[in-house]
């Protein structure tokens, strides 16, 4: 490379990381003095302003494409200098725990925005330099010949989601709903306890969950820790394959109840009540024992209960316990009706990852009563507005088409140089 | 099929691995038998599995290392077939030799479970891809190292450049497959596409270092060097976000972390 003067035109590697390291260290300044970025500045229409501005822009230059200003603006040295400075900014956010509220009196690096980076200048100034940057180089190929199909769909599609994630955080409105089973509910606390009225309300029909087999383990009778300590063996209960080893002991499954209630003095029976609990009988018998018998064997019935039900342990020696685990939960269900202001109604089942959308809004299951598990008498939703979403969406698939292209033409892509 | 199973299917995997290994510089007829012999022997490994959990079978670390050693092996073998490299082959068979072997001595808890947030027609797509373009990233960064020994005797190899330059493209695209698909299955499960999780910030900051390479390579002018250690480097952020996030004391509340 030779040496040629800095800030003389054409600006290359040396002025570009200048610039953006100055813009990063300014943004920093920034929050110093002025504290974080408040997104709700952008909120609309402020930002289909500084969108449209953007765009404005980058097509208005287009004719000046010539000019060193456009050139250094949609070149790749500034695409570079971007590229590290987010490498940077993101590489901060990944170290430091983010918060959701920064503490008003936290440590220099705290009021440097460190804790909460998408929320600080610095971030905010090399994002919105990045949508110029990129915004540029799309339009001035747009009017170029040449293979351009492939880097278009990898910039605009990045642009769109960019430009839809950045200024749709504004628009954003994201809530909490719990409702009561054979209740309607409009009503929401917002971040500061005040309550919010929706323009939709959910009546809450039903809400079951249903769980997976629990797991047996062996565990120390004084220290409550399953054993080996070091590697603690579990037991996945499965009828098929009901003999396992766990910590010196052969266990073979007899019956297995995914609902079972407490009959008798130590026994259980099937019952689809929602207080049921999982049992299961087994056998155990020691494999370190010698003598002509093997070790000791004991039998009898193990659950892990619930708030309603109790705990029962298999007693192995004086030191060993078979119990069984927790469950985890396989699938947690919500039947719903859903009424908007505008009169839609909507009968709809709610699971995880089975959202509802209605009336630009999408409805999530969030929660329940986790003491009561399938007892729960109520189911909590998460509300989510994005008027925004539809753009970042078409972007990720304009990208992905565009990360295909990657993959069949490898470095190929690149277009031509 | 079991783990059980897994005790001697592995090392029967990992035994033909290094056969066809040590083939590649010897007897290059007798590579195309054993590895696809090997990978053929993980690959039904993982499919009885897959039966016998009745769940893709990717949810935990050693799940995912399975596909990692699938993959790696896959991707060796036809980057091999492609471009004749013995070495490449032999690090390949080794790196997936490497993997499978932690699985032999590492049993970590496994569980017949998935959480219903997993419960996703996105979850298989979303996990493949990313073990494939894992794989690759990692052929790719043994390149560049490759490459940056032949600068330093004095003269690159611009074959070499074109084989890096290839494995980058393709790799990044799987990566970037990995991100859509997993920011389109966020949107249907937690109510947003990005939410800047410890997970995601490390999957942006990953993607950030490969665009920094290829928009590097873009001009001759910068120093080939220093072009080159990015890809290096981006394979650290790499393993970061893949196996070192649940580390980190940003992730405390990172919905990422599973097993």
């Amino acid at each position: 490379m030779d040496k040629k003067l800095l800030w003389r035109s054409p600006w290359g590697y040396r002025e570009s990381l200048i610039i953006v390291a100055a813009l990063t260290v300014g943004g920093w300044l920034m929050q110093l003095i002025a504290g974080p970025f408040n997104f709700y500045l952008l909120h609309r229409p402020v930002n289909y302003a500084v969108g449209g501005l953007i765009i404005l822009l980058a097509f208005a230059a287009v004719p000046l494409r010539n000019r060193p200003l456009v050139k250094w603006l949609s070149g790749g040295p500034l695409a570079v200098s971007l590229l590290a400075a987010l490498l940077v900014l993101s590489l901060i956010m990944g170290l430091t725990p983010q918060m959701q509220k920064q503490p008003p009196h936290g440590d220099f690096f705290v009021r440097l925005g460190f804790t909460q980076v998408t929320d600080s200048w610095a971030f905010v100034l090399v994002y919105g330099l990045t949508l110029l940057s990129l915004a540029m180089v799309i339009a001035r190929r747009l009017f170029r010949p040449g293979r351009r199909v492939l880097f278009f769909l990898n910039h605009a599609g990045l642009w769109l989601v960019l430009a839809a994630g950045g200024f749709g955080a504004a628009d954003r409105e994201r809530h909490v709903m719990h409702v009561t089973e054979g209740q309607v509910e409009w009503r929401v606390y917002a971040e500061d306890k005040q309550v919010l009225e929706l323009p939709l309300a959910i009546r809450l029909d039903d809400f079951d969950m249903t769980e997976y087999p629990a797991r047996l383990a062996v565990i120390d009778r004084t220290s409550g820790r399953p054993l080996p300590e070091s590697n603690p063996h579990f037991f996945q209960i499965d009828m098929e394959q009901p003999e396992g080893r766990l910590a010196g002991w052969e266990v073979t499954l007899q019956e297995y109840l995914p609902q079972a209630v407490t009959a008798g003095a130590e026994g259980y029976q099937a019952s689809p009540m929602p207080a049921a609990t999982q049992a299961v009988r087994v056998i155990a018998r020691e494999t370190s024992g010698s003598g002509a018998g093997g070790g000791a064997i004991r039998q009898g019935w193990v659950s892990g209960g619930n708030r309603f039900l109790p705990v029962s342990p298999l007693m192995l020696d004086d030191h060993h316990v078979l119990v069984m685990t927790q469950p985890e939960p396989r699938s947690f269900t919500s039947k719903v009706k859903v009424f908007t202001q505008a009169g839609q109604e909507r009968e709809a089942v709610i699971e995880v990852n089975k959202p509802l959308s209605i009336g630009g809004w999408m409805i999530y299951q969030f929660g329940y009563d986790n003491q009561s598990g399938r007892m729960s008498n109520y189911s909590s939703f998460e509300l989510v507005y994005d008027p925004w979403l539809y753009p970042a969406l078409a972007g990720m698939l304009m990208w992905a088409l565009g990360s295909l292209g990657l993959i069949y033409r490898g470095r190929g892509a690149g277009g031509e140089k | 099929m079991t783990w059980q199973h897994f005790n001697w299917l592995a090392p029967l995997a990992i035994a033909l691995w290094l056969l066809a290994a040590w083939s590649a510089f010897r007897h290059k007829k007798a590579v195309d038998v054993f590895m696809i012999a090997g990978i053929l022997v993980l690959g039904a490994f993982i499919a009885g599995f897959w039966l016998n959990v009745q769940r893709p079978p990717m949810r935990t670390m050693g799940e995912t290392r399975l596909w990692y050693s699938f993959f790696l092996s896959g991707a060796g073998y036809l980057a091999y077939r492609r471009w004749g490299y013995p070495w490449l082959l032999a690090f390949s068979c080794l790196m997936a030799g490497m993997f499978a072997a932690i699985n032999l001595f590492k049993p970590e808890i496994h569980s017949i479970a998935l959480m219903p947030a997993l419960q996703s027609y996105f979850f298989v797509p979303h996990v493949t891809v990313y073990m494939l373009s894992y794989s690759i990233l990692a052929v790719a960064t043994l390149a560049s190292l490759l490459q940056l020994r032949k600068i330093g005797r004095g003269k690159s190899d611009p074959k070499l450049y074109d084989f890096l330059d290839n494995l980058v493209h393709i790799g990044l695209g799987f990566l970037m497959l990995g991100l859509i698909s997993g920011a389109a299955w966020a949107k249907e499960a937690w109510g947003h596409y990005w939410s800047w999780d410890p997970k995601e910030t490390w999957a942006f900051i990953t993607a950030a270092a490969y665009l920094l390479y290829l928009h590097l390579r873009l001009r001759p002018t910068v120093s080939p060097r220093l072009t080159l250690w990015t890809l290096p480097l981006a394979f650290a952020l790499l393993m970061i976000t893949w196996l070192g996030v649940s580390l980190l004391p940003s992730a405390a509340g990172s919905v990422h972390i599973y097993s």
